[in-house]
């Protein structure tokens, strides 16, 4: 079924509104994905449990590893309602991405979604945003991952990488060389054309919950109230900027609705394994949080590295359990950018396929069949990236990122609704509209505290993205190209 | 029975199509031609892929319709797309299914031409399969028709199963057997001191050794047997005579895993110097092979 109009094809260009509003048609996205082919692999095999446990594993990824170095001093021991308050932003988010994941039957990217139901110019300004959340994340990732490796040497070896070559220029050093180091290392992997079976993925989940699980039984020990006593020294608004530099730390929720048509019965166990995730990483981020400010003053955090790690030595005297945690996030870490760096370059391959970017992103390499080119120059951006920008600007800008994306889904709900009620949705948000109001009011109101730099490089970046699509995406997109 | 063919989904690879198309009419036996392609991840933050799944898939077909245009048409055929992690494990995956008596795989690229080489694919499939995995020579090439004219074992001396294995299938799809054995011997720039000719006879008592072995196996005082003589393996190889229509067949050493194929040192460098087709055999598959052979001449006779 189409839900737009027919693509006007008259030799001289159609006008710039038509074009910015052209849709791609839902009944072209199924054909080209061939989501509803028959026999396919899109059988309904995943339970509620396994659901849950696949939001979890893709939602607790580096961020409660390297966050609380940035949240707690601005926050102070109240980061704990910083996390209800980016869970719960983070919760109305996903249960809107499901309803457009479970509308337009695809299973591709927030970009395919908006492309489908607010057109040309916003898919732009959404796959701008996925740049963020994959490309810079990818980046802030592996500086994450840096701080572990040298919290591990130092413990393993007594050594530690000279903070010249494992240090951003902002924070006294000149290139960060392992984080590159990382970002190639999974790099060659994914153009050899590995992959993350659901098994990796199952013990990728057991390690994170394991490592965590030690932080919060062994850092207890180290619980001393008097941290606690000055419970929100910024107030309500230092609980709101550390909310934002949070968010991060719960992108990955929204994953769960990408598994819709694989799901047994999608309209109740989707929005159940979306609270039920929900749930569970919020009770361990709240504890892992609660037992961390009780572990050291507030002071403590600021510019702390491998924060975790470095709160269990200090707690224990030894450095055992800390290189366990170090051991652990950093094999996790490792496979969260191997995750994001491939979905970042297969949202360019869908982009490219559009006309929206330069056909060298979707070309694949005939013998490995991945796209090759276009894995290394992702690879190349991120790692200048990595190795310049501090970690709390790169994560900063990932969140601003996302929550834009969230927040155009959640328009792109009530949209749909108007433009296309009868379309068969395999999940319907409740208490519509108050879901998808909340979620894009959430979404306003956690960017609204992030620092004006972030505020700006954002808007800078997405006027870039919009020009490109004017100077490049309007001429070539293949929408415009359809003879009707 | 069937036999699966891992097919590359860029389509290119005429060479092991040739072969099975041989193989199976040699046999009687069906295909099941399939290509690989890398499998959709599971749900998360690299669930972003669904145009490049698409894409693979829509590469994949196009390749099956090339091979399905490609293949003659008096062998019976079917054809299927995969995913999978990797090339071998889905041809593995495949072969469980449908029970394979044999996988048919495609030389590396960079192998040179003519000679098999084993590429990363065919490496895992032979260090993993439990069924035999032939593999085409570079360039293998038959004219419409053909069927394995001849088999040729490959024999060390050691392994005899193998060697009754093959006369078994030989007689079944009604081909001759032969027996192979290889003799490298560098010419060292100095001798042991016992001088060239003592060094001589210790090959030509070893081509006795060897030739009564293969005889006692296979209780015939008649059947072929040839030993290919050289400085290196190529050369060795190149001794003996070939002909269109030849299958060598090799088994997998006994260090490797039970019932599994691995290749010694000796038979990898068989594979790699073989003019024509490979077949190699699992060792455990070789034992069942000859022991149904035994209980079959038993019943006979």
């Amino acid at each position: 079924m189409a839900i737009s109009d027919p693509p006007i094809t008259e030799p001289p260009q159609p006008r710039l509104i038509d074009q910015m509003l052209r849709r791609k048609p839902v009944g072209v996205m199924t054909e080209e994905t061939g989501a509803d082919r028959e026999g396919g692999e899109l059988k309904r095999t995943i339970g509620l449990f396994q659901l849950t446990m696949f939001g979890v594993g893709a939602t607790i990824g580096t961020g409660i590893f390297v966050i609380l170095a940035d949240a707690v001093p601005e926050a102070g021991p109240a980061v704990i309602l910083s996390f209800v308050m980016a869970g719960f932003v983070a919760g109305l988010t996903a249960i809107c991405y499901a309803e457009l994941a479970g509308a337009v039957p695809v299973s591709g990217s927030s970009y395919s979604y908006a492309y489908a139901t607010l057109g040309e110019a916003v898919a732009m300004v959404v796959a701008a945003c996925l740049l963020l959340e994959y490309g810079v994340s990818a980046a802030g990732v592996a500086v994450g991952w840096s701080q572990y490796l040298n919290e591990l040497l130092n413990n393993l070896f007594g050594f530690t990488i000279p903070d010249a070559i494992s240090q951003a220029p902002e924070q006294g050093g000149v290139f960060n060389v392992p984080a590159v180091v990382l970002i190639w290392l999974c790099t060659l992997l994914l153009l050899r054309g590995a992959s993350e079976s659901a098994k990796i993925n199952a013990i990728m989940v057991l390690i994170k919950l394991g490592v965590l699980a030690l932080f919060v039984v062994v850092g207890l020990q180290g619980w001393n109230s008097d941290h606690l006593s000055n419970f929100a020294p910024a107030g309500f608004d230092g609980i709101n900027v550390a909310a934002g530099i949070i968010f991060f730390s719960y992108i990955g929720l929204d994953a769960v609705s990408t598994a819709g048509e694989e799901v047994h019965n999608p309209r109740r166990n989707l929005p159940l394994a979306i609270i039920g995730a929900l749930v569970i990483v919020t009770t361990i981020y709240v504890a892992v949080a609660i037992v961390a400010v009780a572990a050291q003053p507030v002071a403590a955090f600021n510019g702390q590295e491998a924060g975790l790690s470095a709160i269990l030595e200090k707690v224990t005297g030894s450095t055992w359990p800390a290189s366990v945690l170090a051991a652990g996030a950093i094999i996790s870490i490792f496979s969260v950018t191997l995750v994001v760096i491939y979905g970042q370059t297969r949202i360019l391959f869908a982009m490219s396929r559009d006309g929206m970017i330069p056909k060298f992103f979707h070309r694949l390499n005939p013998r490995t069949m991945t796209p090759v080119h276009s894995t290394i120059l992702v690879a190349c951006i991120i790692s200048l990236l990595a190795g310049v920008i501090p970690i709390n600007f790169l994560f900063e800008m990932t969140s601003i990122g996302t929550l834009v994306a969230f927040m155009i889904v959640s328009i792109g709900v009530i949209v749909l609704r108007r433009t296309a009620p009868d379309l068969p949705r395999g999940f319907k948000v409740p208490l519509y509209p108050l879901v998808p109001l909340g979620s894009i009011a959430g979404c306003i109101w956690i960017i609204k505290d992030l620092r004006a730099v972030t505020i700006y490089v954002f808007a800078i970046w997405t006027s870039v993205a919009l020009a490109w699509y004017f100077f490049y995406g309007r001429r070539n997109s293949a929408l415009g190209k359809v003879k009707p | 029975m069937t036999m699966v063919v891992g097919f590359a989904p860029d389509g290119r690879g005429r060479g092991v199509l040739h072969l099975a198309a041989m193989l199976a009419r040699s046999g009687g036996e069906e295909l099941v031609v399939c290509a690989v392609v890398p499998a959709p991840w599971p749900p998360g933050l690299a669930r972003v892929d669904a145009e490049y799944q698409a894409e693979l898939e829509r590469t994949a077909q196009h390749a099956l319709g090339r091979a399905r245009a490609r293949l003659p048409s008096d062998v019976p055929a079917s054809y299927e797309v995969l995913h999978a992690r990797s090339a071998p494990a889905g041809v593995l995956e495949v072969a469980e299914r449908v029970d394979a008596s044999l996988i048919v795989v495609g030389p590396a690229t960079e192998g040179g031409s003519g000679m098999v080489s084993v590429g990363s694919t065919s490496a895992r499939l032979l260090h993993s399969s439990h069924v035999p995995v032939a593999i085409a020579p570079r360039g293998f090439h038959v004219r419409e028709g053909a069927r394995v004219d001849r088999v040729t074992v490959a024999f060390g001396g050691s392994h005899e199963d193998l060697v009754v294995a093959s006369a078994s299938v030989a007689a079944r799809i009604g081909t001759s057997l032969r027996v192979a054995s290889f003799a490298v011997q560098a010419r060292p720039p100095y001798t042991s001191g016992v001088g060239h000719e003592a060094e001589g006879s210790i090959e030509d008592q070893w081509i006795e050794e060897i030739t009564s072995a293969a005889r006692a196996a296979l209780h015939d005082e008649s059947a072929e047997i040839v030993v290919g003589e050289g400085e290196d393996w190529g050369e060795a190889l190149e001794d003996v005579a070939w002909r269109e229509g030849d299958v060598l067949v090799v088994g997998s050493s006994s260090t490797g895993p039970i019932a599994r194929v691995f290749l010694g040192s000796r038979a990898t460098k068989i594979v790699r110097h073989s003019p024509v087709p490979v077949v190699v055999v699992p060792r455990g598959r070789a034992e069942e092979l000859a022991s149904e052979a035994a209980s079959a001449s038993t019943a006979a006779g």
